[in-house]
């Protein structure tokens, strides 16, 4: 009775706590890392650990109430994770000048076709798979 | 104190580096802008920093590479979103399948195509072509493909900010009727940056690119691998 209280107390905890949350994420996280170092696959450590959350989340063991709050202060800070790794600009001074141009115009270019056609793919998908049926107004 | 320590050199490094961030997302919620943007000013404030104090990237990176290592327990929170939304995946995944198939296939041949006729080196073509995806999961990709995922973290923050601009015309031009469409192209296309947009359009829109952006990033680390023996 004891350790089913503590069990719930426990619970009323974590979902309230975005510190603890954050925890979680990171212990998945890490044992997403010694999956990957354990069994030699080439997949990383972070993509292991998201398969396991799923698994878990799939199988009604954890709920993701547990995870919510750590979860998207994670996804909402993101881009100062990778922000250091945009520094590297420092060593490639050479993108100062023509080869800089290049690059951004491959980006541009790139861009807009990837747009277009994504775009157009899942508009004429969406029309050959019954048309108007899925319009908008259904996800709504 | 000793300046050069290395315990001061790291404090000193990551806390520029958060505050800058810091600064930059509260410059731009009072001034909304591409300029103000944390993707464009942190970045660019940094820069400048290091420029004046001498540092070289070596020794900076050696100090935050902790904040990069978070991109890891970040690529685990995505399981959350995924999670929320798999009704949606559930109703919709052919029309999604077709479309991330269509936009990966299109992310990859035109970086290579266009690098190439530019003649741009195997490295920078390599480094340019998981651009389109989240950063979490492209740089993970260029690595695996033999390209630099510093520099692919460039290009990916230099797509999201040209993405999310473009973003906005190609929805004037092109003909599309239905919400799923006009998601997935910020989701694809843009990633993060684009999602943002397509929330402030519509918030089908939103969630839809942010599980475009979420599933594109998972099947292109998936087939890494196998795109590493192909190249």
């Amino acid at each position: 009775m004891t350790f089913r209280k503590t069990l719930l107390g426990g619970r009323r905890t974590i979902r309230s706590s975005r510190i603890l949350q954050i925890g979680l994420v990171l212990a998945f996280w890490l044992a997403g890392e010694a999956l990957a170092r354990g069994t030699g696959l080439p997949v990383p450590g972070g993509i292991l650990g998201l398969a396991l959350v799923l698994t878990l989340l799939a199988s009604g063991r954890l709920s993701h109430l547990s995870l919510r709050r750590g979860a998207n202060w994670f996804l909402a800070e993101m881009l100062l994770f990778f922000i250091p790794a945009v520094l590297a600009v420092l060593d490639h001074r050479e993108f100062l000048g023509l080869l800089g141009v290049k690059v951004l115009a491959v980006i541009l270019v790139g861009t807009v076709l990837v747009m277009s056609v994504t775009a157009l793919v899942v508009e004429f998908s969406i029309r050959l798979c019954g048309g108007l049926k899925v319009d908008s107004h259904e996800l709504e | 104190m000793n300046w050069n320590s290395v315990i001061v050199q790291a404090v000193f490094w990551s806390a520029a580096t958060i505050l800058f961030y810091l600064a930059g997302k509260r410059l731009h919620r009072r001034r909304p802008g591409w300029w103000t943007s944390p993707l464009m000013a942190t970045p660019l404030l940094l820069i400048g920093l290091a420029l004046a104090l001498h540092e070289t990237y070596g020794a900076y990176i050696r100090q935050t590479h902790w904040l990069v290592a978070l991109l890891g327990p970040a690529t685990v929170a995505f399981a959350v979103p995924i999670w929320e939304q798999r009704a949606l995946i559930r109703r919709h995944w052919p029309v999604l399948t077709a479309g991330m198939l269509a936009g990966s296939g299109t992310a990859m041949a035109s970086a290579w195509g266009l690098a190439r006729l530019l003649g741009l080196s195997g490295t920078l073509q390599l480094s340019l072509l998981p651009r389109s995806i989240s950063t979490p999961f492209a740089m993970t990709v260029s690595g695996e493909i033999g390209g630099v995922p510093d520099l692919t973290a460039v290009f990916v923050i230099v797509t999201g900010i040209c993405g999310a601009a473009l973003g906005e015309a190609i929805l004037k031009i092109l003909p599309l009727r239905s919400a799923m469409a006009r998601g997935a192209l910020f989701g694809m296309g843009a990633h993060g940056a684009g999602v943002a947009k397509a929330h402030g359009i519509g918030s089908e829109e939103g969630a839809i690119a942010g599980l475009v952006m979420v599933l594109v990033g998972l099947v292109n680390v998936l087939a890494a691998p196998l795109l590493a023996r192909l190249l």
